[in-house]
């Protein structure tokens, strides 16, 4: 049961399943990396196998928690566009929900780093007068995101209220 | 209707010729404290020469400067043109302006000078500043920027109701003032002395420990921190004056250096009432205000802060300046609004703070109070919030709890419900949201 965070009349959209890929990805070569390391090292010491090997034990478990935790994140991500605000909430731990009128928006950025590039995904994020207001959807199709991009600033220029 | 005051003519106008002396004051200081020794028996050292060099330099740079700045209102435009080498023009659409304050640094008061400060809509920060002027001067030079202002508005929005006429030189009916005896008496009962007091006790103990040197050595740096904290407040808070104008309300404080500055009442966001413990005996508060596009720090580091309406004064007469700054939102009283607390179970999330939490919302506010130290009631109108979030950590959630915030613009301002149950944070979101939209859509006519 999670009435609090029960969508607003119209279902939550999901962000892309390329989020989690991406985060993923990253995610399996930092382990990667963490591990070649520690292997490395104990080698080049001279560290028996038992002396290392709970390390690398740790290491994965810690990589298998980690990818549980994305995968339930970005399952987590959710907007919902309605004719006068623009609802958005996330987080599996501590959960987060906005609500932004178009009416205080003001101004739209979109951002796709070089990773987020290689999945074909972008964030969008909202701003408003106060820096508190954390509206951010990451994990967008790229063509979504310029439609919602696009959107947003149309109902903003609509509906603006002075400050 | 009162006669307009005679607009500038359209012709450079230069900054007062004694602005390098203000601007090197410090050098100038500098110099001679380091070097009057040298100076007087005739034969100056290495670092005098050194700081005497950098004089004259500074001497002939600013003189320079000066000649090469000019400023005059144009095509509803003040234009600045500045830069000795390379030429800055700059232009400041006076439709733009939010509000023209004048301030006087110490030096310059006693030559009698003021900075202009143009404060521009969108830009956040100040964008310009015309420094230093005749204080006369300056004051015509503001009125006749904000009457030009209010001419071009009149004319490219035609607006509903009348046209405020500006007046030149407003000194506008004084609403309230802060006697001396009452800011001493609020400085000396704030929570720094009884850090200063703890201080003390430690001190003595530890001098009575380790002898008269260590207790020395300590004691010192916090005498003099504790002593520099509320000498300044003291100077800055001094004179401490709120009156009424046509522009909004104005704001007067200072000893040795004087700032004017006017608050817009369109510009409000909120306003903050605190009340720190000791002061509740006397039933003093203090009162801030959050303005647009205005971020006024806080009075924590010590240095006073400039969205103070009121340092220190009767609970009553804060409460009333607190309704004429939302006079926007039809002056409602945030005493009126209904706050209530937190569920009882809140106690297992926050067992101290939960006692002294509460919120609730008005037909024209939204207001939370929380606070054991000093007590602070945030207030913020319907028509200013900006988003609205729903926060829930893991505990929370085993508790059924949630917050609510508010967002607001950048300042003291800060509505949180917290620890509220959750299907009421919930329902409180819905219904804030709803609340502000009415609220914004019946007064979105006519503002910036």
């Amino acid at each position: 049961v999670d009435d609090l965070f029960a969508p607003p009349e119209t279902d939550w959209r999901p962000v892309s399943p390329a989020l989690a890929r991406m985060r993923h990805v990253a995610l399996g070569v930092a382990v990667l990396v963490v591990l070649v390391l520690v292997v490395l090292l104990a080698v080049l010491v001279g560290l028996p196998v038992v002396a290392w090997l709970p390390l690398v034990l740790l290491v994965v478990a810690l990589g298998g928690w980690g990818w549980r935790l994305v995968g339930r994140n970005a399952r987590r991500w959710g907007y919902a566009e309605r004719d006068e605000d623009l609802y958005v909430k996330h987080g599996v731990m501590f959960r987060k929900l906005v609500v932004v009128p178009y009416g205080r928006m003001q101004y739209v950025d979109v951002q796709a780093g070089p990773l987020e590039q290689l999945f074909g995904i972008a964030s969008v994020h909202l701003h408003t007068a106060s820096p508190g207001t954390s509206a951010r959807i990451p994990g967008l199709p790229r063509e979504e995101a310029a439609r919602l991009r696009d959107r947003l600033t149309s109902l903003g220029e609509a509906q603006a209220a002075g400050l | 209707v009162s006669d307009p005051a005679p607009a500038p003519a359209p012709r450079p106008r230069r900054l007062s010729p004694l602005t390098p002396l203000v601007r090197s004051s410090l050098l100038v200081v500098a110099v001679l404290a380091s070097t009057w020794d040298d100076l007087l028996s005739g034969r100056p050292g290495p670092v005098g020469w050194v700081l005497l060099v950098m004089l004259v330099a500074g001497a002939v740079y600013g003189t320079a400067s000066w000649l090469r700045t000019t400023y005059w209102i144009e095509a509803d435009e003040l234009r600045v043109d500045t830069g000795v080498i390379s030429r800055q023009s700059r232009r400041i659409r006076v439709d733009r302006l939010q509000g023209v304050d004048i301030s006087q640094p110490f030096v310059a008061r006693l030559l009698g000078l003021a900075e202009l400060k143009m404060d521009v809509a969108g830009a956040g920060t100040r964008e310009g500043s015309l420094a230093f002027l005749p204080l006369h001067e300056a004051q015509q030079l503001r009125a006749a920027l904000l009457e030009r202002r209010d001419a071009v508005r009149a004319r490219t929005a035609p607006a509903a109701g009348p046209v405020p006429v500006a007046r030149p030189v407003e000194q506008g009916r004084i609403l309230a003032t802060l006697d001396l005896g009452t800011l001493v008496t609020s400085l000396l009962l704030s929570p720094e002395t009884v850090l200063f007091a703890f201080a003390g006790a430690a001190l003595a103990v530890g001098l009575s420990v380790s002898g008269p040197m260590g207790g020395v050595a300590g004691v010192v740096p916090v005498v003099v921190g504790f002593a520099l904290t509320q000498v300044r407040r003291l100077s800055a808070y001094y004179g401490f004056t709120v009156a009424e104008t046509p522009a909004g309300l104005q704001v007067r404080r200072g000893l040795f250096s004087r700032d004017t500055s006017t608050i817009s009442l369109a510009r409000v966001q909120g306003v903050v009432v605190s009340e720190p413990l000791m002061w509740r005996g006397f039933g003093w508060a203090r009162l801030d205000v959050a303005l647009a596009g205005y971020s006024g720090s806080d009075d924590s580091d010590g240095r006073p802060s400039a969205s103070t309406v009121m340092p220190v004064a009767p609970r009553p007469l804060v409460l009333w300046l607190a309704r004429r700054l939302l006079a926007e939102a039809g002056s409602p009283d945030p005493d009126a609004v209904v706050l209530t607390p937190p569920p009882s179970r809140a106690r297992w999330a926050a067992p101290v703070r939960r006692r002294f939490m509460a919120a609730g919302t008005g037909d024209h506010l939204v207001v939370s109070r929380e606070g054991l130290l000093t007590r602070r009631t945030n207030v913020v109108p319907h028509a200013r919030v900006q988003s609205l979030q729903v926060h829930q950590g893991p505990w929370q959630r085993r508790l059924g709890l949630a917050d609510l915030r508010v967002d607001s613009p950048p300042g003291p301002v800060g509505v949180r419900a917290r620890h509220r149950d959750a299907a009421q944070a919930r329902a409180l979101l819905l219904q804030e949201n709803d609340v502000a939209r009415a609220a914004r859509a019946g007064r979105s006519a006519g503002t910036v």
